[in-house]
């Protein structure tokens, strides 16, 4: 390959050389020739001028060497062709050619040397050139950047509706303002910078004075401001603005300026009044409903949140802060508080939500009813990390709840006594059998022991049988006691059927009355119920006393029968069935409302009072006509119950 | 008369079990046979009514009445001397069954020598 390279290279160096001493040949034989044509005309002989400016042409054209060799060519030629004119004048042509052959030699190395300065002053030139374009090219970079750097600053400055400034310490005059200071503060760029005293006719009259003081004070003590005042702009549009302020000294302490910024906060203010208003309202709020919000840190077991309310609900001052939610502990009623932690701890293993309710006895000694809910907060991997949450005092809730208890017991003791009084003549003649027999068995056992020979054995027997007589008909007075008795509600097991036996023995005579058969359909296997034995004694008279009133009018067979049996999903299920009128037709829905009554003397409570004892037992009772005739009351009650409270 | 109240015997119908053994008993310390009934419906299916010299009959029973049994009787021709005993007694019923033909119609707690005056007449008739 090199060898290819330097083999062209010198080819063409051959060809460049061939061409120079080439011209030489050429530019002599032309002269020639010319020189034979001047001849063949008879024109003066002027080998001498051509072969002149042959070699001059091969000196310019053709460099030093060749222009020499031209030389000595011309001088052969004249030699050899004219040399008739003698010795003399032969070298007087040599000596021109030679002389002038001399002076192409510095003309042609004058001319080299003058190219070569002209290319180095060219070389300069181009590099100066390219310097130059290189400074302009930056210079023009560094513009565009600087024009950006202030669109974007410009830019920063809308968009956070924020303008900068700087003003003259001495003078008061404004030396910079930009372009957002005049959006900001509401003056036109078209008519310059505002004097201050301009400026201070636009801050609203009541902020005016604060402004004028300030900016006065941060002059003489040289010292930063931040404030906050309002501006009024030329619609009428009143706008927050919180100004920043820094004083600028030169190298020998004096201050100079103060750089600054204005900055439109009133959207900012606004969401801040919306925000208070909001947490106003939720305190407010919260008062109303006696609900206070907290939130607790599960790993470190501390409260980040508590709301004003959550101290009032506990007797707390807010000054306590946080530490006032581990004081709580305190507070918390000792039987209650293995079970509101219990829960707590279950929520948290189970990252559940939660809901308690226990009592706080408070400094005061007074004590009070809180239900709390908590709601876990689980972090980006599903840890627990909070729980958030609520606690209400239902002290007053608890209270009415009482309270409404209270005057259901009694409204249903009232209905009781009522019914029992629908009951006296039965439960006179009821009481009145034994006593009958007994004044009866007791004459006997006179007949007996007043005979001549007393009969001592027939009259123990007719004895035995007055106590039997009366222990029956008291019996009878207790079981009608309690009914009447005043009592509040007791929660027992209870055996319903033992129940049901009891309300028949009681009602029989009613039922006779009416010539009424009473039977009844016991489930053996009756699991026993959670409940009030008097309150649903009641409801059982009152079923019974319903299904004859019904029958009381009706003829053909009068029965009565109560059903007792197991029933689906841990519930018992009791029915009592007549043979009466049936339910009242379209109003069967109305019957458990209060005050609805087809009896003369109805209160129309009965059923009313019935189905909110059954409710209160957590059962259900409704009624339905039989297929054949009369109505069907039923009644379920829950057996798994444990506890009522 | 000896062999009429051998013959004859006093039946006593009450639902009250107290009351059917005080009766019995008054009965057996004056010497009186008797037996007794749960129900009306017991006696007249029992056969025993032409042995029955007096009834003894509670007026308020669960099923058949104790005036209806009477009408039941009458209706048979099986005319018994019969003594009412009630606790509900009023004057109207008592009247029904005085017209019907009963010997007497007593409230309990009644007087056993009134009772047991009434028997004996019925007895000797």
């Amino acid at each position: 390959m090199t060898n290819s390279v330097a083999g062209k290279w010198f080819k063409r160096l051959a060809a460049y050389s061939a061409l120079r001493y080439g011209l030489a040949f050429a530019s002599i034989a032309a002269a020639l020739g010319l020189a034979r044509v001047f001849l063949y005309f008879h024109l003066p002989q002027p080998f001498g001028a051509l072969a002149l400016s042959a070699i001059a042409i091969t000196f310019w054209y053709g460099g030093v060497k060749p222009g020499i060799v031209a030389t000595v060519l011309a001088s052969l030629l004249r030699y050899y062709r004219w040399s008739e004119g003698g010795v003399v004048s032969g070298a007087l042509y040599d000596l021109v050619f030679v002389i002038f052959a001399l002076l192409m030699m510095e003309l042609t190395r004058s001319r080299s040397e003058l190219e070569v300065r002209v290319a180095q002053r060219t070389a300069d030139l181009t590099r100066a050139n390219e310097v130059l374009n290189l400074e302009i090219a930056q210079r023009k970079e560094a513009e565009e950047k600087l024009r950006q750097s202030e669109a974007y600053l410009a830019e920063a400055q809308r968009l956070s509706q924020t303008g900068s400034w700087a003003r003259v310490s001495a003078t008061g005059e404004m030396r910079y303002w930009s372009e957002e200071c005049y959006r900001v503060l509401g003056f036109d760029p078209r008519d310059g910078q505002p004097r201050f005293e301009t400026f201070l006719q636009r801050v609203h009259s009541d902020d005016r004075a604060k402004v004028r003081e300030i900016t006065a004070a941060a002059g003489r003590d040289k010292i930063d401001y931040e404030t906050d005042y309002r501006i009024v702009h030329p619609g009428g549009e009143i706008r927050d603005i919180h100004v920043i302020a820094h004083p600028v000294f030169n190298p020998s302490g004096d201050l100079v300026e103060h750089v600054g910024t204005v900055m439109d906060v009133t959207d900012r203010k606004r969401a801040e009044e919306k925000l208070r208003q909001s947490e106003a309202y939720l305190a407010e709020a919260q008062k109303l409903t006696h609900t206070g919000s907290w939130v607790w840190d599960v790993a470190e077991r501390r409260a980040l949140h508590l709301s004003e309310e959550w101290y009032r609900i506990y007797g707390f001052d807010q000054k306590d802060g946080m530490s006032a939610w581990n004081k709580r502990l305190e507070r918390i009623h000792p039987d209650d508080r293995a079970r509101r932690q219990q829960e707590i701890d279950r929520a948290t293993n189970e990252k559940s939500d939660y809901e308690v309710e226990y009592r706080v006895l408070l400094p005061n000694g007074a004590a009070r009813h809180l239900h709390s809910v908590g709601h876990p907060v689980l972090d980006a991997s599903g840890h627990l990390v909070q729980f958030v949450g609520s606690s209400t005092d239902i002290t007053d809730r608890r209270q009415a709840e009482e309270a409404l208890r209270q005057a259901q017991a009694d409204l249903a003791r009232i209905s009781r006594i009522t019914t029992m009084g629908e009951l006296t003549a039965s439960l006179a003649h009821e009481v009145n059998q034994p006593i009958a027999a007994a004044v009866t068995d007791a004459n006997t056992c006179l007949r007996w022991l007043n005979r001549n020979e007393p009969d001592l054995q027939e009259a123990r027997e007719a004895a035995s049988r007055v106590v039997k007589d009366a222990t029956r008909a008291a019996e009878i007075i207790s079981r009608t006691r309690l009914l009447f008795k005043k009592a509040n509600p007791q929660w027992e097991p209870v055996d319903m059927n033992e129940i049901i036996r009891e309300m028949v023995a009681l009602m029989g005579s009613e039922a006779a009355r009416y010539s009424i058969s009473v039977r009844m359909e016991l489930a053996a296997d009756l699991p026993q119920v959670m409940g009030d034995r008097v309150q649903l004694q009641q409801v059982l008279m009152n079923l019974m006393m319903n299904s004859i009133d019904a029958m009381k009018e009706v003829d053909g067979t009068r029965e009565l029968v109560i059903h007792s049996q197991r029933g689906k999903n841990e519930e018992l299920v009791v029915s009592v069935s007549d043979t009466g009128v049936g339910l009242p037709p379209q109003q069967a829905d109305q019957i458990f409302d209060a005050f609805f009554t087809t009896k003369p003397h109805g209160t129309g409570m009965g059923l009313r009072i019935s189905r909110s004892i059954v409710e209160s037992h957590g059962g259900r009772l409704w009624a339905d006509n039989n297929s054949s005739r009369g109505a069907g009351f039923h009644l379920t009650l829950p057996t798994n119950v444990e506890a009522h409270e | 008369m000896a062999t009429q109240t051998k013959a004859k015997l006093v039946t006593i119908v009450d639902d009250d079990e107290l009351m059917r053994n005080a009766l019995q008993g008054m009965l057996k310390s004056v010497g009186l046979p008797s037996q007794a009934f749960a129900s009306a419906e017991e006696f007249l299916k029992s056969g025993q009514q032409q042995q029955t010299a007096c009834l003894i009959a509670d007026i308020r029973m669960p099923g058949m009445s104790g005036l209806e049994l009477q009408a039941m009787l009458n209706a048979e021709h099986c005319r018994i001397p019969t003594i009412f005993i009630t606790a509900h007694g009023d004057t109207k019923m008592r009247m029904q069954a005085l017209r019907a033909g009963a010997v007497e119609f007593l409230a309990k707690p009644f007087d056993d020598e009134v009772l047991l005056d009434s028997v004996r007449a019925a007895l000797e008739n």
